[in-house]
């Protein structure tokens, strides 16, 4: 009778996280289209001039090259009927997909460098990164550069600007567990020097105008299907390259020298990780401006879902800060009507509060990231 | 080719200006459980770390199955090295059988899943580091003894074939630190495992080691059997305290008894004689009176006496010059003529109540020709216990000699009386306070 309760032992053993993980994920996948699809018939417009139903009737269209639905056209004249679409399918439909792209980046790159500090309170926004890709993004609106390849220099640019405050904090975390406090302060230097420089270039630049500050903000400017495609292919290929990384995540959360005892590489995992949330960053930066707290967010919702470990951490917390950035651009259009404002803020309204929450909750414990 | 598990050749790290480790070199090989000892900082930390290659060696050469550390990579070295160290941080509150699970990365790709076997590994070490129950909890929750099974557990999953381990009975009681050890010496006994250990306690190092390396401000001073290396000497010389050595009667294990304040030397309490005296002993008969007559300042000297035997560690302590022989077997030849040459010089001869087999029944031949009998004190034995394993022989030399008018006393007091060291008792139920100081 022994071989049976070997076989329960042994199905029971995976079942409490996998099950937790499979119900979460489902659940989230049925939130995420939910949230999508209302995101598409929402928006300053869905009023008379594009009724909600139309939207979802181009939306079908567009996706099934015109082999669904009714023609989105019926009833209206071609005038009408091409601006509707350009307003959902050129417009509408990739500032959707700008803002779950950026989001799954900036929650990528959360978790991603909180397992590397091995502290809940990294966060791109708080390290300084954003701050530094967005002034390297700037430059290319200062000096008027080639307006034609920006969906390549945006992001390169931005790239370039991230590397500073990304060797910063590479060399903080080299030096081990940096204290939350270090880090914090570190990164508040670092976005104060870097805004500085920023508020220098929109003054005294006469090319500088509303646009450059509406994007700095958040405000999903240069969504285009092209420059999703690039987003889209950064996130892909960090958050591949992230969740291999998972295992070796995983194991410096027990310290450099065990997890190098196990054969992995803090050194080496530390370099990787902050030069993939450096990429990631960027390419949110470069297209959707300065979105703080996306990365702090995510992965604790998720961490609250699914455990710590990073596998799930990290592919919930793409998910995650997508879903939250397309709730704040929901946010964005409605709260104000016929107005729309920027992502970043009701991001940082929401994310602002939760890091304060995150700070003071049973006595500040979250600083030391738990009882270690 | 060398076949050692662990090879350290004249390896020497520094921290800073500071040598951690200073050429130090030791083996150690599958089926042993090697402890390291020594006081804290004397480097026992640093030599395992550098077994592994956390530290980086300024000198030497580190060995791992016979391939040189630098030649393997990370995985690889995981592969024939566990470490376990003496803290870490307490990561992520993870189901137990998550952070076992942890052992296994060395033998996993980072897109590949945990195969059947790698499963049943760690079900393996679950099970020989006795947490299988445990494997549902979170390891934020478990007690300190259960922390360290389960870390055992972890360590055992990667069934490295050298286990580093770096005081495992840290914060347990003794109970623990027994179970820990006995599952780690399991571990070795059964598979071809090496085991290093760093230990605190010496009684447990004598205890579960096939061998003891000692470390001391960074050197290896000795490195051998439990036997070899303990003594108190050692413990005075690297500890800085007094001790006493005994030997396991069942185990025949050497253990430290360690005194925590060094003893005063005892001024002399009667005026120094020239009286030389022998004490003959062994087992543990001897060690009381030997004290004895070293406090009231008296040249003594003892033997012969087994290497090991716990009288032999007191009359070490006491810097008695001592006949020594290897234990267990017969006194030799030579033995006897240094003997011989000791009980020349003597005046007195002191024969405790020890037993006497035909290893060491030459004592009581020599004993025979000693020219003055009436001067040879036999203590009495103890009433009903045997202690002549000769089949009468012993008996018969010591009646002869006792025939030739040696005396029989029934105590240590009553010895001391007999050298006129203390006045006579003054009643038969004489046990006052330390009377016998008041000379």
């Amino acid at each position: 009778m022994d071989a049976p309760a070997t076989v329960v032992l042994t199905d029971r053993r995976r079942a409490p996280e996998g099950r937790r993980t499979w119900r979460a994920g489902a659940l989230f996948a049925g939130g995420l289209a939910a949230l999508v699809l209302a995101s598409i018939v929402l928006g300053p417009e869905s009023n008379q001039e594009l009724p909600w139903q139309s939207a979802l009737i181009i939306v079908l269209h567009q996706v099934s090259f015109g082999h669904l639905g009714p023609s989105p056209c019926a009833g209206l004249s071609s005038e009408v009927c091409s601006a509707r679409i350009a307003v959902v399918w050129d417009a509408r439909i990739p500032d959707l997909i700008l803002a779950l792209l950026a989001g799954a980046a900036l929650g990528l790159s959360g978790g991603g460098l909180q397992g590397i500090f091995r502290n809940p309170l990294a966060d791109p926004y708080l390290l300084g990164l954003s701050a530094g890709a967005a002034l390297g993004a700037s430059t290319v609106f200062t000096f008027d550069l080639d307006p034609a390849r920006r969906a390549f220099l945006l992001p390169t640019a931005a790239f370039v600007g991230g590397l500073v405050p990304g060797t910063v904090i590479y060399l903080a975390a080299r030096r081990g567990r940096a204290s939350p406090q270090t880090l914090l302060l570190t990164g508040v230097a670092l976005s104060a020097f870097f805004s500085a420089i920023l508020a220098t270039f929109l003054l005294y630049n006469p090319v500088a105008n509303l646009s450059v500050n509406f994007w700095l903000l958040g405000g999903l400017e240069y969504a285009s299907w092209t420059n999703d495609g690039l987003v889209a292919t950064v996130v892909l290929v960090v958050g591949t390259l992230l969740v291999l990384r998972a295992r070796d995540l995983n194991l410096l959360q027990l310290g450099p020298d065990v997890a190098q005892s196990l054969g992995s590489d803090p050194k080496r995992l530390t370099r990787q990780v902050v030069v993939l949330a450096t990429v990631a960053t960027s390419a949110a930066v470069a297209f959707a401006g300065i979105i703080g707290f996306v990365g702090l967010v995510a992965p604790h919702v998720v961490r609250r879902l699914v455990g710590v470990e990073y596998g799930r951490v990290l592919v919930m917390s793409g998910l995650a800060g997508g879903a939250f950035l397309v709730i704040a651009w929901d946010l964005a259009q409605t709260v104000i009507p016929s107005v729309v404002i920027p992502v970043g803020i009701p991001t940082a309204f929401f994310g602002a509060l939760f890091f304060l929450y995150l700070l003071y909750r049973r006595g500040g414990q979250s600083l030391s990231g738990g009882p270690r | 080719m060398n076949g050692a598990t662990l090879a350290m050749e004249d390896v020497s790290v520094a921290y800073g200006e500071r040598l951690a480790l200073r050429q130090v070199s030791f083996e150690a090989r599958g089926g042993e459980v090697v402890a390291l000892a020594g006081p804290n900082g004397s480097g026992k930390s640093t030599l395992l770390r550098s077994a592994l290659g956390l530290e980086q060696p300024q000198r030497g050469a580190v060995r791992l199955g016979g391939s040189a550390l630098d030649q393997l990579d990370l995985r690889a070295r995981a592969r024939r090295a566990a470490w376990m160290p003496q803290e870490e941080p307490a990561g992520d509150n993870l189901p137990v059988i998550d952070y076992v699970r942890y052992g296994r990365f060395p033998y996993l790709a980072p897109w590949a899943s945990e195969t059947a076997g790698d499963l049943a590994a760690v079900d393996r070490a679950l099970d020989r580091a006795g947490a299988s129950e445990l494997r549902e909890r979170r390891v934020w929750e478990l007690s300190g003894g259960e922390r360290q099974r389960v870390r055992l557990a972890r360590v055992f999953a990667q069934e490295a074939p050298l286990l580093l381990l770096d005081e495992p009975t840290a914060h347990l009681d003794i109970g623990h630190q027994l179970e820990v050890l006995e599952r780690v010496r399991a571990i070795a006994r059964e598979g071809r495992t090496a085991v290093v250990v760093a230990l605190h306690d010496l009684n447990l190092a004598a205890r579960f080691a096939d061998r003891v390396v000692v470390l001391h401000r960074g050197r290896v001073i000795a490195n051998g059997l439990p036997a070899e290396v303990l003594s108190a000497s050692l413990l005075r010389d690297v500890w800085g305290i007094a001790s006493e050595l005994r030997v396991d009667p069942r185990t025949q294990l050497p253990y430290l008894i360690p005194r925590t304040i060094e003893e005063p030397a005892s001024e002399p309490r009667v005026r120094a004689s020239r009286t030389r005296i022998h004490l003959m002993a062994g087992g543990g008969s001897g060690g009381d009176i030997l004290r004895r007559l070293v406090d009231a300042g008296l040249s003594v000297s003892a033997g012969v006496l087994p290497l090991f035997d716990s009288d032999t560690a007191v009359a070490e302590e006491l810097h008695v010059p001592t006949v020594l022989e290897v234990p267990f077997a017969p006194i030799s030849e030579t033995t006897r003529e240094r003997l011989r040459g000791v009980l020349a010089e003597t005046s007195i001869v002191v024969v405790a109540p020890f037993p006497v087999g035909p290893a060491n029944l030459a004592n009581l031949e020599e004993l025979r020709d000693y020219p003055r009998p009436d001067r040879i004190f036999f203590l009495a034995q103890t009433a009903g216990r045997d202690w002549d394993y000769t089949g009468g022989t012993a008996a018969a030399l010591r009646a002869e000699v006792l025939g030739r008018g040696a005396l029989e006393l029934r105590d240590t007091e009553a010895v001391l009386e007999r050298l006129a060291l203390r006045a006579p008792a003054e009643s038969a139920e004489g046990f006052g306070p330390r009377r016998d100081e008041r000379r």
